[in-house]
């Protein structure tokens, strides 16, 4: 079985979502918490049975799918895409576990486990056009969510993601036949498979062209500055489980992109874009926590503020060392346990409110003094204090920045210190002083259901601050490999030195 | 005084004709049959025809076999041309038309069907194109598209609207127009040449180095007017939107794909050897038709209010994305046009007949036409399984991965890369992208909106059969991805083993 495990984490979910259409409206929570469940344990077995001393793939399966033109349904993980796999299944248990919408929840139900499908698949995908497919596949759940539970604004919101989304990732499709077309003159045969696309060393202007042609597909999905705007109507209009599996896994698409497909494929490329990638994501940092102290609405808050932390996830990423990438790969976990338990958070009081305004809010630490607290542990966590989640992945991403730039890294940590004040004051303007409005006196404090989301995502965040080691080691491991190769297959001597070998030493050794 | 023409049984080749004859027999069959016993059921002469498209389809996988083992046939003093084109172009028409001529077994009684006159038609029309495909001789091919035509416009206005004897004039005019703009272009053609035969024709034009390159040029901007008509593309697709609205939404389903087939045939011969002659000014004429075709029609489509109108639309621009194949003119590229195009019927016969089975007689107040918007508002609540249906084969329309459509969209942008049209592989994922946008409307609509027509039943003109055609082309829009490799293979084998 364990063959099959990714196979069966993709499809379970799928499968589970056709015969869910048989169950009762009634029961079909209960249904979605046990699918959910069973999807989340199979998950921890395949981090149980990972074998975190090996860099390379694992679990891989692979056959035919079209061999004429050398498509293939080509599945692994290593350390990179392990702990994004488990998070995907972990927040799918919990968004549904916390669900309190109530229209059409059978629908909904189905939609996230078809969901879930899509995103394991991105994140367990080798194959370029299997890849491609679940990306775009991806899509239409989550269109469905923004859609049909979203806010006011939903049918302008969801329409927007998607085709921004479709738009870029359609660029980045030519630029996968291209990839695959120098592939086959190379070697005189169609692949897409990314491992063998690896091997293949490209002149540096064909690299610069694919890297802008894969960027417009992945730098829509992060969402980077300039093509962010489709995430604050996104976020505004979704519901809150759509916010949730947005933030914490559909992002975490577009960025794990760049690591697995830009840097290793295109190194000369990455090292001659590094700067305007790097200034572009510190635009994003400054900028959408300049834009998040400016918003009324507490959710618009979360959402620019989780933007701006994806600027030092990419920022991290085009370190291209090992401190960077690592940190930008843990970062990623640890911004989706962050943001998915801030939107969380944000989704109990309006459920409670029906609005999102911090205007109507202020001193809530009196009426719901557990809400404040866990409330507060996150935006913690959020703005990077040490021994919380957060503050691990951004010193990492800094730390391996700073060996490129000093300035740049200056000014990205200044900017997330400043960052700190939005949130803090976000947090002031809800929760202290005295309790103004009457309608909030008698608000009740988080419900069990409520904490079942909340309890476990606070321990991660403090447990994993504390003791990252457990998830730090294996995505070491790979990201070594990956930057090796990237070493290896770079031309030009300044990307050769830009991009350290972490051979080096040991091969002096064996002199 | 005239010499007896001996010509041996043998020569002739009769076995290229095979197929055609039989749907001209049934056509006569079916006449016939109406003259011995007037009144009887459309049921009979559905299944009449079915039966000798069966027949049809097994004569044409004979020449299929024949192809296969002795290559190009030739028949008829080298009239008929059976090679790899006209098999895979004949099996498209012959299976389109076997998955279309069940939809006349609707619950509701239309005009149209009563008439045993309408499956004659249909058959002769078959034969037309078949006779269309199957010949790199201009006269013939002239022959085969006006007898296809000309059965196609009563085929419009037999179903007895004020809108659709206005599509089938409308049709008839431009069709006019085509057939006059076709037999001229022949005749430049044939004027500086002395040949109609399209292989003679680009042999004596490369051998004198294409010295009188304005008649070649007059020549050929008449016959790709022509085609344009017949494939509407821009800005000759003006009829295009006004038939479809006009005829039922089966026919127009059926009249976006089987016509256009035959066209895409044609083209693909005379271009051929057209874009590979150097002459730099040909291949820019039919690029920036290429574009223009995709592009306009997908922001035409965007505003329309009727759905009918906007598949029209869609129609014409993935017709645009189509023709690029024939720009490009790799074997890659045109076996990409015929996966494109099978994989492209299954998903927009779907379409369409989604559109029929929620086609009322009588309109309800408030509805301008027949398939607005509005109508499939919030269907998703009321019947899900139809709107579930109709968003399968909008995505798939769109292109979306899995579905079928998006192997051909891939295969042809794969075949515009390594073809080294770079710009134009660009124009044409953006395409997909608009076109995305009205695609996703209607589901915006089936999915978003709140009912507004109380007790809007989308399965009004039901019926088993019906519904057996949008199961087949739903399974076929999933699962067809299994079957791209083997279809690659297959239309491969057959486009580079005729030379294309």
């Amino acid at each position: 079985m364990l063959d099959h495990i990714l196979s069966i984490l993709i499809f379970f979910p799928a499968l589970a979502a056709i015969l869910g259409f048989i169950v009762h409206k009634d029961s079909m929570r209960a249904y979605g918490i046990i699918v959910a469940t069973v999807e989340f344990v199979l998950s921890l077995w395949l981090w149980y049975s990972f074998d975190a001393s090996i860099s390379g793939m694992q679990f891989m399966e692979q056959a035919n799918l079209i061999p004429a033109f050398g498509i293939s349904y080509l599945l692994g993980v290593d350390g990179i895409s392990l702990f994004i796999i488990i998070m995907a299944s972990f927040f799918t248990m919990l968004g549904i576990a916390t669900l309190t919408e109530t229209r059409r929840i059978k629908d909904l139900i189905i939609t996230l486990l078809f969901l879930q499908m899509t995103m394991i698949g991105v994140f367990a995908a080798l194959d370029a056009i299997l890849f491609y497919v679940f990306w775009e596949l991806s899509l239409v759940p989550m269109l469905l969510i923004i859609g049909i539970w979203g806010g006011p604004l939903r049918i302008y919101a969801s329409v927007k993601f998607f085709l921004y989304t479709f738009a870029g990732s359609l660029v980045m499709l030519v630029g996968m036949l291209f990839m695959a077309y120098f592939y086959y003159q190379a070697t005189g045969q169609w692949s897409f498979s990314l491992l063998e696309w690896y091997r293949l060393i490209l002149p540096e202007n064909i690299q610069y062209w694919l890297f802008v042609a894969f960027f417009f597909g992945f730098a829509i999905k992060v969402p980077m500055f300039p093509f962010h705007t489709w995430l604050p109507y996104a976020h505004g209009q979704a519901p809150t489980i759509g916010s949730v599996i947005l933030a914490a896994v559909l992002l975490k698409m577009g960025t794990y992109a760049f690591i697995r497909f830009s840097l290793p494929l295109f190194p000369d490329a990455s090292v001659f874009f590094m700067y305007p990638v790097a200034i572009l994501a510190i635009i994003m940092i400054i900028y959408t926590a300049m834009v998040a102290y400016a918003q009324k609405d507490i959710k618009q808050v979360v959402a620019y503020s989780s933007v701006s932390h994806m600027g030092v996830i990419v920022l991290g990423t085009f370190a291209l060392n090992v401190e960077g990438i690592t940190g930008s790969v843990f970062l990623m976990i640890a911004h989706g346990i962050v943001s998915g338990a801030l939107f969380l958070l944000v989704g109990v009081i309006y459920d409670r409110r029906h609005t999102k305004l911090m205007s109507e809010f202020g001193g809530l630490a009196h009426v719901m003094p557990k809400y404040a607290l866990i409330f507060g542990i996150m935006m913690m966590a959020s703005v990077g204090l040490p021994l919380t989640i957060n503050f691990v992945g951004e010193f990492l991403s800094l730390l391996g920045f700073y060996k490129q730039s000093h300035m740049m890294t200056l000014l990205a940590g200044t900017a997330i210190i400043v960052g700190a004040i939005y949130m803090l004051a976000a947090y002031k303007k809800a929760f202290f002083g005295d309790v103004t409005k009457e309608e909030n006196k008698n608000l009740k404090d988080v419900n069990k259901t409520e904490l079942l989301g909340l309890i476990p995502l606070t321990i991660i965040a403090i447990w994993l601050g504390i003791y990252p080691k457990p998830v730090l080691e294996p995505i070491n491991n790979s990201v070594e490999a990956v930057v090796q190769l990237m070493h290896d297959k770079a031309i030009s001597p300044e990307a050769k030195s830009t991009i350290p070998s972490i051979v080096k030493f040991e091969t002096q050794e064996a002199h | 005084m005239l010499e007896a023409v001996n010509v041996s049984l043998a020569s002739l080749n009769v076995a290229t004709l095979v197929p055609m004859t039989i749907a001209v027999v049934g056509a006569l069959a079916i006449i016939v049959i109406d003259l011995i016993k007037g009144g009887l059921d459309k049921s009979l002469y559905v299944m009449i025809s079915m039966l000798f498209l069966l027949l049809d389809l097994g004569a044409v996988m004979g020449s299929a076999g024949v192809f296969a083992a002795n290559g190009t046939q030739l028949g008829f003093f080298d009239v008929m041309l059976i090679d790899g084109l006209a098999i895979l172009a004949q099996i498209v028409i012959v299976v389109a038309s076997m998955m279309f001529i069940p939809l006349a077994l609707t619950s509701k009684r239309f005009h149209e069907f009563s008439y045993p006159e309408f499956f004659a038609l249909f058959l002769f029309m078959i034969a037309g194109f078949q006779f269309m495909v199957a010949s790199d001789n201009l006269i013939l091919i002239f022959v085969g598209l006006e007898t296809a035509s000309l059965a196609l416009y009563p085929m419009i206005a037999l179903h007895n609207r004020s809108k659709s004897f206005e599509a089938a004039v409308k049709y008839f005019t431009m069709g006019a127009l085509a057939a006059g703009l076709f037999a001229f272009g022949s005749m430049v053609l044939y004027a500086l040449t002395g040949s109609v035969e399209i292989h003679q024709i680009a042999a004596v034009l490369a051998a004198d180095g294409y010295a009188n390159m304005g008649y070649v040029l007059v020549g050929t901007v008449m016959l790709l007017a022509s085609f344009a008509f017949k494939l509407s593309l821009v800005p000759f697709h003006t009829w295009t939107p006004d038939v479809y609205e006009g005829s039922s939404a089966a026919l127009a389903g059926y009249m976006s794909i089987v016509p256009k087939i035959a066209g895409f045939v044609v083209a693909m011969r005379l271009f051929e050897f057209l874009i590979h002659s150097g002459v730099v000014w040909l291949e820019v004429i039919l690029y920036a038709m290429v574009v223009i075709t995709m592009t306009m029609a997908n922001i035409w489509a965007i505003v329309q209010t009727d759905v009918k109108r906007m598949l029209a639309y869609s129609s014409v621009s993935h017709a645009g994305f189509v023709m690029s194949a024939v720009l490009i003119g790799t074997t890659q590229a045109n076996t990409g046009l015929f996966l494109y195009w099978a994989l492209f019927s299954f998903a927009n016969l779907g379409a369409f007949t989604m559109l029929w089975v929620s086609r009322q007689k009588v309109l309800l107040p408030g509805q301008s036409s027949d398939h607005p918007f509005e109508k499939f508002s919030g269907m998703f609540q009321t019947s899900p399984i139809q709107a579930t249906l109709m968003a399968l084969f909008m995505l798939t329309l769109a292109g979306l991965p899995p579905f079928a459509l998006f192997w051909g969209k891939l295969y042809l942008i794969g075949a515009a890369v390594s073809g080294g049209f770079t710009v134009l592989a660009l124009i044409m994922a953006l395409n997909s992208a608009v076109a995305g946008y009205y695609y996703l409307k209607l589901i915006v609509y089936m999915f978003m909106k709140e009912p507004l027509n109380e007790g809007q039943n989308y399965l009004v003109n039901a019926s088993t059969s019906l519904k057996a055609i949008i199961g087949m082309a739903a399974v076929a829009s999933i699962f067809l991805f299994l079957a791209v490799s083997p279809m690659i293979e297959f239309i491969g084998g057959f486009v580079y083993n005729s030379g294309y």
